[in-house]
């Protein structure tokens, strides 16, 4: 799967959780910049981004990835296994 | 050992001294030798040796064969033998009357009598810090986040790390592993940095908590004999003598660690500048709330049980609602959690669990509320007026919780709520029984005042390297003023009574 196209399912998944049709994710995106993204909301996206990509994230990258990119990085290793 | 005591601070010294002086490969051994020292200080015999070898060894040999069978059922069945035996002593130690007390109300519940004498068990300093770090560690390793520690001895030095045993913070193997087992040089600046932390901790405890807790004390001990406004100045008073006596502590522990060179995590970050009960404990007991985050809410969050809840509550009650219930429902069982782990009574479980519980719950679900009402009224929600009065709303809402917190059991809370309503007594009658004088109370106001301008040039970074840009007069006379505080304000000596650290039963 091509890098826009993840960021594109991205996007809508961000829109559902934070309830914004306005978000526009990158690579830099980080907590700070949704207001909503908290530890509690956290949790919410994590669980809907592995349903929207059918992967599993393990708990030190739910803990420890530090912007949007990263995410992604591990959304396309798990996919291109 | 006080942290404030000389004993402390000549062990600190002499740690400090031999550490810098020896081969710097044995560094990390001269730390482990202090650790058990001041381990068991206070408390040296047969079974407080076993309490720390229940967790040593066990933690020590599961670390290595999890690391081994990582993410396999029986790296799984490792890391849960751990946790249950860790977890195991903790509650023997510290819960068990909280077990009995539950059973003896359920069992009166269906008209069965039941009586107990409470138990008091030995335990050793920082049990409740060190034992959730050990769980951390298993975790960590279960998980991927760390390797482990091949070495028993390095392995104790962690679990033991004296400045963190009092009072925290917690700590992580991952983050602190290089420094704690690293080489340091001694460094002049980094010497002067931590001297004036640890000042500024001893100052928060010495000159401004033990003086509040003398006025707590007095109040809180003769409830029916003052006029309610002084119980409200007590509760007041309690939630800065907690503040103070905590973040003090803190303060001196991560400055000798800094002297030493082992960098420690925040545990504060100004918690009284927060707008909601929910912003103030991601500033306050920073380092419990990663722990509960990381290794309680995620995992439980993530679980099958919760998502599938989840999934049947979007169903029934719509997508918004339906994803806080399972959320709320987490979040209730973390609380009660932060509650059992402050100790193991109901008062704490009130206090620092449920009550912040329901004002985090009711933020939640009023915020909408509170939005519709400050528009109609046409209350600017961003001007400083209203966060101001959010600022004092989130301080009074938490010093409520803490009458419960500092109350000798619920009927006590209940009994000091009570004399809030006392009118009828004069105003400053029995004024006596408060044990300060007018001059305490100047200089407890101009204290308070000092340390309210100190965290105001805070928020707009840090003070001691604001401090360090300044010239060389300016800072010996910071210096020398905080010593000079702390040597004539401070209370201490044979006519007073320090009360222990709060946080050190825990």
């Amino acid at each position: 799967m091509e890098k826009e196209e993840i960021y594109e399912r991205l996007n809508n998944v961000f829109r559902d959780i934070f309830d914004d049709e306005s978000i526009v994710v990158t690579a830099e995106t980080t907590s700070n910049d949704i207001e909503d993204w908290d530890s509690l909301e956290h949790i919410n996206l994590i669980v809907a981004v592995e349903q929207e990509f059918g992967i599993k994230f393990n708990m030190n990258e739910v803990t420890t990835m530090k912007n949007v990119g990263e995410m992604v990085d591990i959304i396309m290793s798990r996919m291109n296994k | 050992m006080e942290l404030t005591s000389f004993v402390f601070l000549m062990f600190c010294l002499l740690t400090i001294l031999i550490y810098f002086i020896i081969p710097k490969k044995f560094q990390w051994f001269i730390l482990l030798i202090s650790s058990i020292v001041f381990l068991f200080w206070n408390n040296f015999n047969i079974s407080t040796v076993i309490q720390a070898l229940i967790v040593l060894i066990p933690t020590y040999i599961l670390g290595i064969q999890i690391e081994k069978y990582s993410n396999t059922k029986k790296g799984k069945l490792f890391l849960i033998i751990g946790i249950v035996i860790i977890l195991g002593q903790l509650a023997y130690l510290k819960y068990t009357n909280l077990f009995l007390t539950t059973a003896k109300h359920l069992l009166n519940l269906i008209n069965i009598e039941y009586k107990f004498t409470p138990v008091y068990r030995d335990s050793l300093i920082g049990i409740s810090y060190y034992s959730l770090i050990m769980i951390s560690y298993l975790v960590d390793i279960y998980r991927g986040v760390c390797k482990s520690q091949k070495n028993i001895f390095k392995c104790a030095l962690f679990m033991s790390y004296f400045p963190i045993l009092s009072s925290g913070p917690f700590i992580r193997y991952n983050d602190i592993n290089e420094d704690l087992y690293g080489k340091h040089e001694f460094d002049y600046t980094r010497m002067c940095n931590g001297l004036v932390r640890v000042l500024w901790g001893i100052f928060k405890v010495l000159v401004i908590s033990e003086r509040l807790s003398i006025f707590v004390n007095a109040v809180y001990g003769n409830l029916g004999s003052f006029n309610g406004i002084f119980i409200v100045a007590a509760a007041i008073f309690f939630t800065l003598q907690l503040y103070t006596n905590f973040s003090g502590s803190i303060d001196i522990i991560m400055g000798i660690s800094e002297v030493i060179g082992i960098k420690l995590p925040e545990n504060f970050s100004l918690p009284f500048f927060s707008k909601t009960i929910t912003e103030f404990w991601r500033n306050w007991h920073i380092t419990l709330g990663a722990w509960l985050r990381d290794y309680i809410f995620y995992p439980l969050q993530k679980s099958n049980i919760i998502q599938r809840l989840n999934k049947k509550c979007k169903e029934k009650f719509g997508k918004k609602i339906g994803k806080k219930i399972p959320l709320y429902l987490t979040m209730l069982i973390m609380w009660i959690l932060i509650g059992v782990w402050h100790g193991g009574a109901y008062t704490y479980i009130i206090g620092s669990g449920l009550l912040q519980f329901l004002f985090i719950f009711l933020e939640d679900i009023l915020e909408p509320l509170a939005k519709k009402i400050n528009s109609k009224l046409h209350i600017d929600m961003n001007s400083i007026g209203y966060k101001i009065y959010q600022i004092i709303r989130t301080f009074l809402l938490f010093s409520f919780a803490m009458i419960f917190f500092r109350a000798t059991s619920v009927s006590n809370a209940i009994n000091i709520i009570r004399s809030i309503f006392n009118f009828d007594i004069p105003l400053f009658t029995n004024i006596s029984l408060i044990e300060l004088d007018i001059f305490d109370f100047i200089i407890l106001i101009a204290s308070l005042i000092v340390l309210f301008i100190i965290q105001l040039i805070a928020r707009k970074g840090s003070v001691r390297e604001k401090l360090s840009r300044k010239n060389i007069v300016f800072r010996w006379i910071i210096l020398y003023a905080l010593i000079f505080a702390i040597i004539i304000f401070g209370c201490y000596g044979p006519n007073y009574n320090p009360v222990a650290f709060i946080y050190k039963q825990f």
